[in-house]
């Protein structure tokens, strides 16, 4: 390296310092509060970190929501048939309120209900 | 309370140890305070005159140092203090590009809408933010000598620029530097070493 190298190096290094040193007041306030904002903004970064595994387990408690359905899948007519023959002390449907016709034939309205849930596209 | 304030004291400190530098000391610049807000004291304002050399504008130079100041603290507030200086600079040379890539994008929308030119058909001027402080560079006694310096490496390509900036201004070593710029430490040599045979010609009023 030659001296004229040094001596542009040196230079260039002195300036530069010496610029940065004679930063207008102004400029000067204004680094320091930017300064000041980075240093406070670690609690809102700590609250974003407790703030993402929140908001995704929420995703995840909406999404299990939606795909659980109350109740199941419907019972087939066999079960349901197997269900009332097998418990005869199963109280019967209220007589007052149900309507008589249907506990003539338990079994073929459970067969009816079956076929309707099973093929929606026959309607 | 208490901590807080012995921190801004020692922060007070390294503003003044900054101001003091009058010489071209870079021992002065090299001790790492043991705080960050110390630390940030101590190198903001080189940060926003790198950043300014880069940009051309105090502005943007305002908003990279503002973001690197964040980044640091939030992403490496806890290293260790002596890894702050390259991971400082490497974050701020990341946020400087990153500026000129937006600035680049914004002038080719600006043409693509037909805002590039006017009616005569002639180039409109590229919109930037007002900038109407007074120029920092009158105030200096050198100041012909530091416009010189700063035209020159606005002319090298950025990666030369980076290299001198951070290892001749900054007098980051050269694996600081190869760190900051994320490359390894002989493409800094050699981006080095083209600066100032680019510069040595640039400024040959100097010699």
């Amino acid at each position: 390296m030659s001296q004229h190298d040094r001596e542009l190096e040196r230079r260039a290094r002195e300036l530069f310092l010496r610029a940065s040193h004679d930063v207008d007041p102004a400029m000067s306030g204004r680094l320091r509060a930017a300064r000041r904002t980075a240093l406070s903004r670690p609690h809102a970064s700590a609250a974003r970190r407790l703030l993402l595994p929140a908001g995704a387990f929420a995703v995840l408690a909406l999404a299990s929501l939606i795909v659980w359905q109350p109740g199941g899948s419907p019972p087939s007519p066999a079960s349901i048939g197997a269900a009332v023959e097998s418990d005869p002390n199963d109280l019967p449907p209220d007589a007052d309120s149900a309507d008589p016709a249907l506990y003539k034939d338990l079994q073929f309205y459970s067969w009816l209900a079956y076929n309707d849930t099973k093929s929606p596209s026959r309607k | 309370m208490e901590h807080e304030d012995a921190d801004t004291d020692e922060a007070e400190k390294g503003v003044n140890a900054s101001l003091a530098l009058d010489s071209a000391s870079l021992d002065d610049i090299r001790d790492v305070p043991a705080t960050m807000d110390a630390f940030l004291a101590s190198i903001e304002r080189r940060a926003w005159r790198m950043a300014e050399i880069h940009l051309g504008n105090r502005e943007d130079a305002l908003d990279a140092v503002q973001d690197a100041m964040m980044r640091l603290v939030h992403h490496y507030g806890a290293k260790p203090a002596g890894e702050w200086t390259p991971l400082f600079w490497g974050i701020l040379r990341r946020r400087i590009v990153d500026l000129q890539r937006r600035r680049k994008v914004r002038s080719i929308v600006v043409g693509w809408l037909g805002g590039g030119k006017d009616d005569d058909g002639d180039e409109l001027p590229t919109w930037e933010p007002a900038d109407d402080s007074p120029d920092p560079s009158g105030r200096l006694q050198d100041s012909q000598a530091y416009g010189d310096i700063v035209a020159a490496l606005r002319n090298l390509p950025r990666r030369q620029r980076e290299a001198f900036t951070l290892r001749i201004m900054e007098g980051l070593d050269v694996a600081e530097t190869a760190a900051a710029m994320g490359c390894s430490d002989g493409s800094v040599k050699t981006h080095l070493s083209r600066a100032m045979h680019a510069l040595r010609e640039q400024l040959e009023a100097w010699r």
